[in-house]
């Protein structure tokens, strides 16, 4: 006998996040939160330049400082502000804040390198793809040929919880706590640094403040408080304050865009030539840009060149390389749009690939209202009103996950997954999956993660964390399910198949037993299921598909963008909880906004230090700039599995805030973010050429 | 943060007393805080204003106006007699920031505190205002930079309030060891050509006690416009406020003090207020602008500005 999740309980389940009053209340413990008995805190001393050598520094007077273990500088080159040049550690903060000012390190300053555009290879200088011969002769068949290129900012991570490690390192065994989005990455990295087996190390990250992309191990903070730890046998932290958070805890980069496609005159597009360029740190990789996306642009050539910066590392950030590369596309789309007069959704139409997303136009068409679009800059009066389209998708595919199910006979339920909660609502996942198949109260399930004795889970990055780990818990779930059945079959001398539970009720021919009953016929201190297979809950790899459209507005005596609604509609598959599924989306819409209009980390130009390492003037959306946001859970599939849903809503939201824009203002900004000088500058050449 | 003595004055006096070479008051905090955690001040002994008597006080009489320097902006914000008779000051108090600061921060802080410049706030620069030998922002990053009144030191006065309380002929009230005196809000705020370390007149014992406004102005408005509608400091501000008949207009965020905007005081002269003429104002209160490699768009953003609150403050406000 088979039980299909219960779809309308999972539908219509608004339950709130389970640890909602824990957060609220300050009982939630983050890492920084434990202060273990005998703690030592150490930290980086850091480069404060973009290029720099060291010519001197006091490392006796911040050996002197009480309370100071150790101070070491181990590099004498700086090649990016906020590079990591030796460490103290000391009993308290106040030492370790005390020597890091003491060693007073003193800098030749050379001039960094901090401009993408100037340190790039010039596009005429990069070589021809091997089927330019094939592009160029699409493109002599195109009735019009658009020609642009594009630029994105460097946005930091700065993690609500900033980067920390804290290991209590004994003997033959570890504990240790940690900011993280991979449990186990974490604490296998942290083993391997303590020279401990995996099983010795009991990780704990319960309660996590935010991971895009840049939490994967242990990172510089745990090596560092491992190392302490084990060398003086007491425990140690090192976390990040906000400066280093911007300086050296990873950013999405910054990046150039040259597109050169052609299209015929159904707005068709044929050919393109694409570059790109990434801006990286001052080796290695990770610029890179996905452009073209989502749309079918016949022959393509693309190339990429990575350019090496004196700056902080790009560490993959939520979706990355998507936003810069879709704001490029689906500004170039519009821009073609209007030269040939077509309307940006019947330009889409010609191009995309997917039928869902078409479909999906229709409906956002009328959500936000298209028909009041005007012609780009065509509004009267000062305030003029603009929308625009982006789109993204996103593939899903199975993965490992382990859950355990505890079913206790007074009626508790435990489900545990060591995978971490980074905020998404992972525990509030498992318990309504479990509720859903097992037909239990939502309040007597409780909802265990983020503890590496608990069953291995993924690390959450490329949007896996609920997918993975959401058809194991629906089998264990429907293994306990089955069980409680037969042990209520029995009772009543009755077939199992017979039987039904929803909402903590068990029903069969003429009775009914509540849930503690039904329960209290456990015979054993507890029925246990681990469950690490996909059975019947996952369905062949399918992609979400993600639209949104948005309103907004622009003063063209200020040049001040309001976003004034988005609509966005997200295929999930099945959504668990509403309240989860949305909050991902209007937190990815509020991220693509706030990259569109605000955020960018400046480097000097004298120095490389960077301009603005705090929450004050590097400015991220705050309430009054967030929209409102209509969110469309998208059904396609008649039966769908639990899908990906963390990193498509951020992508497609600058490219239609910036298609907005230009068909508000009736010229394009091409670069990111839109700030009113970059508004006030592209209304004054429009100007200037009228 | 360095080390350093906290010290709860129980009154204006104890407070004044408590001052030595390395001390400073505090008010809300917010701004102190920040620029000790980044060391761009270090003192040594820190004097809390909280509990002195009579300084968060707020009175809207009549014949005037009178607020303790302690009286915090959301306090000032709730103040419905403020809001009907004192608009320009109201607005620039019940929109700065966030909800959260403003319960905290206070007029007084709002008035005194240094410079948003980034160059100034963080530690990695030795630039003029802290000492050294250059001004970073003249070659630099300077989009939020001053376009008026510029050098050496480029700056600008980030205070959302002060345009407000210079427009409407405010009487600043304040206190040191050699006792009290009166400053018009004018001459309180003093150009980086005067004084580099500090931009205002108040001696490093003195404390801003009050805020007096003598005279209730006829009409006023302020009009900040910020990239940001949360947690932002106005690219430009503008308060006008008429004072006996005669126009008032002074600017914020454009230059190192509230910048009276003088050829637009002179353009309104006592005239009543059309779109035409606030528009014109607007043009006349770009006088003198001097733009640097980043800012020339804050030009045009004054013009808006001006010729907005002029049009809020007469009622002619008509929305595009």
């Amino acid at each position: 006998m088979t039980w299909q999740p219960d779809n309308r309980v999972a539908l219509e389940n608004d339950g709130a996040r389970l640890e909602i009053v824990d957060k609220i209340t300050g009982k939630a413990k983050y890492t920084t939160d434990y202060y273990p008995e005998g703690m030592l805190w150490a930290g980086y001393l850091r480069c404060p330049y973009g290029k720099a050598r060291l010519r001197g520094a006091d490392i006796d007077a911040a050996r002197a400082i009480p309370g100071v273990l150790e101070a070491e500088i181990t590099r004498e080159e700086g090649r990016y502000a906020g590079e990591r040049m030796g460490h103290v550690c000391a009993e308290s903060r106040e030492a370790l804040e005390r020597a890091r000012r003491a060693v007073a390190m003193q800098w030749d300053i050379e001039t960094p390198s901090i401009d993408l555009t100037r340190a790039r290879t010039p596009f005429e200088e990069v070589a021809d793809p091997p089927n330019q011969p094939r592009i160029a002769r699409a493109l002599g068949g195109a009735t019009y040929i658009h020609e642009q290129e594009y630029e994105t900012q460097v946005q930091t991570h700065t993690c609500l919880e900033p980067h920390i490690g804290l290991v209590d390192y004994r003997g033959d065994h570890a504990l240790a706590w940690g900011s993280t989005q991979g449990t186990f990455s974490f604490r296998n990295e942290l083993a391997e640094a303590l020279d401990l087996s995996p099983d010795a190390v009991e990780f704990n990250c319960e309660h996590v403040g935010g991971g895009f992309g840049s939490k994967f191990g242990m990172g510089a903070e745990g090596e560092l408080a491992a190392r302490m730890s084990k060398k003086y046998g007491r425990p140690c932290r090192v976390g990040l304050d906000r400066k280093e958070e911007h300086l050296d805890a990873g950013l999405r980069p910054g990046s150039r865009q040259y597109m050169r496609a052609g299209v015929n005159a159904e707005g068709e597009l044929q050919a393109a030539r694409i570059h790109t360029w990434g801006s990286v740190g001052f080796s290695g990789g990770g610029g890179g840009v996905s452009n073209p996306g989502r749309y079918r642009f016949g022959i393509v050539g693309k190339s990429h060149e990575d350019v090496h910066l004196n700056s902080g590392f790009p560490r993959a950030m939520r979706s990355p390389g998507h936003p810069q590369g879709m704001f490029a596309v689906e500004l170039f789309l519009d821009e073609v749009a209007a030269a040939l007069d077509i309307d940006p959704i019947d330009i889409r139409r010609a191009n995309d690939r997917d039928d869902v997303r078409k479909a999906m136009l229709d409906a956002g068409a009328g959500l936000i209202g298209w028909e009041r679009r005007q012609p780009n800059g065509a509004g009267a009066g000062t305030l003029k009103r603009g929308f625009g389209i982006g789109v993204a998708d996103w593939m899903n595919m199975p993965g490992a996950a382990t859950v355990d199910l505890d079913l206790f006979p007074n009626g508790a339920v435990e489900v545990r997954s060591g995978a971490q909660d980074i905020g998404t609502g992972f525990r509030t996942l498992l318990a309504d999956c479990v509720a859903s198949v097992l037909g239990a109260p939502r309040d007597r399930i409780k909802a265990k993660v983020g503890r590496s004795s608990y069953p291995p889970g993924p690390a959450s990055g490329g949007s896996v964390t609920s997918r993975f780990a959401a058809p194991k818990a629906m089998g264990a779930a429907r293994r306990a399910r089955e069980a409680l059945l037969e042990l209520v079959a029995e009772e009543w001398g009755v077939a199992p198949d017979a039987l039904d539970i929803a909402g903590g009720r068990v029903t069969g021919p003429g009775q009914t037993m509540d849930w503690a009953e039904a329960c209290g016929l456990i015979p054993e201190d507890r029925l246990a299921f681990r469950v690490n297979d996909n059975d019947e809950f996952w369905r062949p790899p399918t992609s979400s598909q993600t639209v949104q459209f948005v309103e907004l507005t622009v003063d063209v005596e200020t040049g001040i963008v309001r976003v004034e609604k988005v609509v966005a509609l997200q295929e999930v598959g099945l959504p668990v909880n509403r309240h989860a599924c949305e909050n991902q989306i209007t937190g990815g819409v509020i991220q693509g906004l706030s990259f569109a209009l605000f955020e960018n980390r400046l480097l000097s130009r004298h120095n490389g230090a960077m301009l603005n390492p705090n929450m004050d003037m590097y400015k991220i959306a705050g309430p009054a700039d967030v929209p409102e946001i209509v969110t469309v859970l998208w059904r396609s599939q008649e039966d769908p599995a639990v899908n990906s849903l963390g990193e498509p809503p951020v992508i497609p939201t600058p490219g239609a805030i910036a298609c907005a824009v230009y068909n508000a203002i009736g010229v394009p900004v091409r670069s990111l973010p839109i700030t009113p000088d970059k508004v006030l500058a592209a209304l004054d050449e429009k100007g200037a050429q009228a | 943060m360095n080390r350093f003595d906290y010290d709860i004055a129980e009154s204006l006096d104890a407070a004044i007393q408590a001052q030595d070479g390395g001390s400073v008051y505090k008010a809300g905090g917010m701004d102190l805080l920040d620029l000790m955690k980044e060391g761009v001040l270090q003192p040594g002994r820190v004097v809390s204003l909280h509990r002195v008597p009579d300084l968060a006080v707020i009175e809207v009489r009549e014949d005037g106006l009178r607020i303790g320097a302690l009286a915090t902006l959301a306090d000032l914000g709730r103040n419905e007699a403020l809001r009907a008779r004192y608009g320009a000051l109201h607005t620039a108090a019940a929109h700065a920031a966030t909800p959260q600061v403003r319960e905290r921060a206070t007029l007084g802080g709002n008035l005194c505190q240094r410079p948003r410049c980034w160059y100034y706030r963080n530690i990695e620069f030795n630039c003029l205002k802290k000492g050294g030998g250059t001004c970073y922002a003249y070659d630099g990053e300077n989009q939020y930079h001053a376009i008026f009144g510029v050098g050496p030191c480029y700056i600008v006065h980030p205070s959302n309030c002060a345009p407000a309380l210079v427009a409407m002929d405010a009487v600043f009230h304040l206190q040191g060891k050699n006792g009290a005196r009166e400053v018009p809000a004018r001459d309180f705020f003093v150009s980086p050509r005067e004084r580099l370390d500090a931009e205002n007149v108040l001696a490093p014992d003195e404390a801003l006690t009050h805020v007096h406004v003598p005279v209730r102005p006829e009409q006023s408005a302020t009009i900040e416009l910020r990239e940001k509608q949360s947690f932002d400091w106005p690219l430009v501000i503008a308060s006008v406020a008429r004072v006996q008949g005669r126009w008032r207009v002074c600017l914020g965020a454009v230059a190192p003090v509230p910048w009276v905007a003088e050829a637009a005081e002179a353009l309104l002269e006592d005239k009543e207020i059309t779109p035409e003429l606030a528009a014109e104002a607007g043009e006349a209160a770009a006088d003198g602008a001097n733009p640097m490699s980043g800012n020339a768009y804050k030009v045009k953003l004054v013009k808006t500005a001006v010729k907005r609150a002029l049009l809020r403050a007469s009622g002619e406000e008509a929305r595009a």
